[in-house]
C-alpha cells in the first residue's frame, strides 16, 4: 500500500512530466489560433486565419507536396531492405552480424550533419541533385535502422520453431516467408513503415544539404520563413506537422496496437 | 541365481515404419551429439525417446524431422530413404516444443494450412479441418485467434495442425514440458487417446520417465548421443541393461561391490542379487535395486523369506503424497539406501533415527558389470 503522502509525490511528478512534454505543443497549438499579428502565447483572441492563409500559401503547399513525396519513396526503398534485414538478423545467424549491430548504432553516433555531407557528395556525383528522389534516399538509408529494429524485434518474439512449423505442413522456402514469416512480423513491418514515413517527413538537416529553391521540403520552407519573419502561419504549419504524426500514431494503434511499438528496441 | 538374459536390443519389428540407422550427428564441437543410432519402429506404435538434456534425443527427432542432416547415417520412412529429402517434402506431422502455432491465423487456419500447402482439394478442406478440430474437442473453437486460447486449447491446436493431413509419423517435441502437472497428465492421456483412434506412428521425445511409461508402446532411453535401451515400459523397467537405465527410469540405489556366486560383496557386506548377462566372480560390479522392492521393518523376523537381511538407521522420511519415501543408512553398506512404503494404514511408521531392518530378494538386485554400461550416478 502506498500512503499518502507517497500518492501525492508520485501524481506530482506525473503531472509536471505531462506538463513539460506537452508544454512546447500546446504553445504552438495556442499560437496557432490567435487573431492578432504576432506569434504570442497566450494568444490574443481566437482565430483560423492563420490556418487559411497556410492552406492558400502556394509555396507551403508545395513544399508539403514534396515532403510527401520524399516520405513516400524513403518508405518504399527501406521498406523491402529493411524488412529482409530485421529478419534475418534476429531469425538466422549471420556471418557479418555483428558488423550489422555496430551499424545499427550508427544514427546515435554519426552526427547527421556528417551523413548529410556525404550523402551530398555522393548524390552530386551521381548529378542527382536537384531532384526529390535523392532526398527519399538518403532519408532511407540514415533512418533505416529504426525499421531494422522495430522488424527484428517482432520477429524475436516469434517461435524459434515457426519455419520449421511451416515446412512441416509442406511449405517450400518462398511459401513459408510469403505465408508465415512476413504476416507474422508484420506488426512489426507496419509499425515500423509509420515511423520511416513521420521520420522522413520531420527530416530537415539531410532536406536542408540535399535540396535546393526548386526543391525545398516542408521542415526546410519553414526554417527559410524563420529567417526572414516569425508569424503565427509558422505555428499553424508546425500543428498540422503534430495533427500528421497524431494520425499515424492512431493508424498505429488501430493496425497492430501501440504494445508492440512500445515495446520495439 | 541364473543369470539373467541379456535385454533385448529391440522388439521384433514388422514391416518398420520408421528405419534409423548408424547415426552419427558430429557439431563439430565435443563428442558426438548422436552416435551410432539405430532403431526401427513398426507402424502404428508409440516410441517414446527419453534421457537428459544433452542425450541428443531432440537432435535425433530433428534428424528424423529433416531439420538436420546427419553426419553419417541413414533415415528411411515408410520404407523410403528420406536422409535427404527436404523437410517439407516428407509426410511427417511435429507437435514442437513452443508448438511454434501460427500467430497471425486462426485455430482453424492453423489446421488448414498443411492441407493448403500440400495441395488437397480445397472443396474437401473445411470439412478435414472441423474433423480434426472435433478429434481434439475443439470443435466451435476455429474462428478463435491463438493468442484468445488457453495453454491447453493451443496444445490441442497444434496437434490437429500435425495430424490432420495424414502424416505417415507424428512427431513430439517435449510439447507438454512447459504445462503445469495437471494438464501434462491430462494431455498424455490424451495423446495416448488419439494414437490410438488414429493409430499413426509416434515419436515422442521426453526427459520425463513417468511420461515415457504411462504414453509409449516402446521406450527408447538416450544418453551422451547413444542409444542405452530400446525396450517396452514393463520390460525397461523391470529389466534395465545398464546402471544408466536402471537409475534414470524408476528410484534405485546402487551398492559398489564385487561379484560373487550368490551377489555381490559390498565391503565385506554379502548381497544376494542377480546378475544381467554373465559376469566372472571377482569382477567389480554395480548392483541397483528399486526404492519399492526394499521392505522396511522394526522386526527383523517379519523380514524372513528376504535373502538379504541389514539393519539400518533411519536418515529421513519423506512425505510424498501417495507413499512414504525413507532415507535409510545401513552401517554395513555405508551408505543410505532409498526405501518406499506404501501402506497408508502404517504411514510415518519410523522417525529420523529410529532402528530398522531392512531386505530384498535377489531377483531383486540388479547386478551389473562395471566394465561395460555406463555409470548410474
Amino acid at each position: 500500500m502506498t500512503t499518502a503522502g507517497q500518492r501525492l509525490a508520485i501524481w506530482s511528478l506525473v503531472w509536471i512530466s505531462i506538463l513539460i512534454l506537452s508544454a512546447p505543443t500546446v504553445v504552438v497549438l495556442g499560437a496557432s489560433v490567435t487573431s492578432g499579428n504576432m506569434i504570442a502565447f497566450p494568444p490574443e483572441g481566437f482565430s483560423l486565419k492563420w490556418y487559411q492563409k497556410i492552406a492558400m500559401a502556394r509555396d507551403l503547399r508545395q513544399a508539403f507536396g514534396r515532403s510527401l513525396v520524399v516520405a513516400t519513396v524513403c518508405t518504399l526503398v527501406a521498406l523491402p531492405v529493411g524488412t529482409l534485414a530485421g529478419i534475418a538478423l534476429s531469425r538466422y545467424r549471420l556471418r557479418f552480424a555483428n558488423a550489422l549491430q555496430v551499424y545499427l548504432l550508427l544514427p546515435f553516433t554519426v552526427p547527421l550533419i556528417g551523413s548529410g555531407i556525404g550523402l551530398m557528395l555522393v548524390f552530386g556525383e551521381w548529378r542527382g541533385l536537384g531532384s526529390l528522389w535523392p532526398v527519399g534516399v538518403a532519408c532511407a538509408v540514415i533512418n533505416l535502422p529504426f525499421l531494422v529494429w522495430s522488424v527484428s524485434s517482432s520477429a524475436t518474439l516469434l517461435d524459434p520453431d515457426l519455419e520449421h512449423a511451416a515446412a512441416n505442413c509442406g511449405a517450400g522456402r518462398v511459401q513459408t516467408f510469403l505465408h508465415v514469416t512476413l504476416p507474422a512480423v508484420m506488426p512489426g513491418v507496419i509499425t515500423g513503415s509509420l515511423l520511416m514515413f513521420i521520420l522522413a517527413m520531420n527530416e530537415f538537416l539531410v532536406s536542408l544539404l540535399l535540396t535546393d529553391a526548386r526543391t525545398v521540403t516542408l521542415p526546410v520552407q519553414i526554417y527559410n520563413s524563420i529567417r526572414s519573419i516569425i508569424t503565427p502561419d509558422l505555428a499553424a504549419v508546425s500543428v498540422v506537422f503534430i495533427v500528421i504524426a497524431g494520425a499515424a500514431i492512431a493508424a498505429l494503434d488501430r493496425l497492430v496496437g501501440l504494445e508492440i511499438f512500445l515495446k520495439s528496441k | 541365481m541364473t543369470p539373467l538374459p541379456r535385454p533385448d536390443r529391440a522388439p521384433e519389428p514388422g514391416q518398420p515404419a520408421v528405419l534409423v540407422r548408424d547415426v552419427d550427428m558430429d557439431f563439430g564441437s565435443g563428442p558426438l551429439a548422436v552416435a551410432g543410432a539405430s532403431f526401427a519402429l513398426a507402424r502404428g506404435r508409440f516410441l517414446t525417446i527419453l534421457g537428459p538434456s544433452g542425450s541428443g534425443k531432440t537432435t535425433l527427432l530433428r534428424i528424423i524431422a529433416g531439420f538436420q542432416q546427419p553426419t553419417r547415417g541413414e533415415i528411411r520412412i515408410g520404407g523410403q530413404a528420406v536422409t535427404a529429402t527436404a523437410p517439407h517434402r516428407r509426410s511427417i506431422g511435429m507437435v514442437f516444443q513452443k508448438l511454434a502455432l501460427f500467430p497471425h491465423m486462426t485455430a482453424a487456419e492453423n489446421v488448414a494450412f498443411p492441407l493448403k500447402m500440400r495441395r488437397h482439394d480445397p472443396a474437401t478442406i473445411p470439412g478435414k479441418v472441423e474433423r480434426y478440430l472435433d478429434l481434439v474437442r475443439l470443435g466451435g473453437l476455429g474462428g478463435r485467434r491463438i493468442h484468445e486460447l488457453s495453454g491447453g486449447q493451443q496444445q490441442r491446436v497444434a496437434i490437429a495442425r500435425a495430424l490432420v493431413f495424414e502424416p505417415e509419423l507424428l512427431l513430439l517435441d517435449e510439447p507438454l514440458a512447459a504445462l503445469d502437472r495437471k494438464l501434462r497428465e491430462e494431455m498424455q492421456l490424451e495423446f495416448r487417446r488419439i494414437q490410438k483412434e488414429l493409430g499413426v506412428t509416434t515419436i515422442n521425445v521426453t526427459h520425463d520417465q513417468r511420461e515415457a511409461l504411462v504414453v509409449s508402446d516402446e521406450i527408447i532411453v538416450m544418453d551422451h548421443g547413444r542409444i542405452q535401451q530400446h525396450a517396452r515400459p514393463v520390460e525397461m523397467y523391470r529389466l534395465p541393461a545398464n546402471p544408466f537405465v536402471a537409475g534414470f527410469v524408476g528410484v534405485s540405489t546402487f551398492l559398489e561391490g564385487r561379484r560373487t556366486a550368490t551377489g555381490l560383496d559390498a565391503g565385506g557386506a554379502a548381497c544376494a542379487g542377480t546378475p544381467v548377462g554373465a559376469i566372472p566372480e571377482g569382477a567389480p560390479v554395480q548392483g541397483a535395486i528399486r526404492a519399492e522392492q526394499i521392505r522396511i521393518e522394526a522386526d527383523p523376523a517379519r523380514l524372513a523369506g528376504c535373502d538379504t537381511i541389514l539393519p539400518g538407521i533411519v536418515r529421513d522420511t519423506i512425505f510424498e503424497g501417495e507413499r512414504l519415501l525413507y532415507l535409510v543408512e545401513a552401517p554395513a553398506l555405508g551408505l543410505a539406501l532409498q526405501v518406499y512404503h506404501h501402506d497408508p494404514e502404517e504411514f510415518a511408521l519410523f522417525d529420523a533415527g529410529a532402528e530398522v531392518s531392512l531386505g530384498w530378494n535377489a531377483r531383486d538386485l540388479l547386478i551389473f558389470n562395471r566394465q561395460d554400461g555406463r555409470d548410474g550416478r
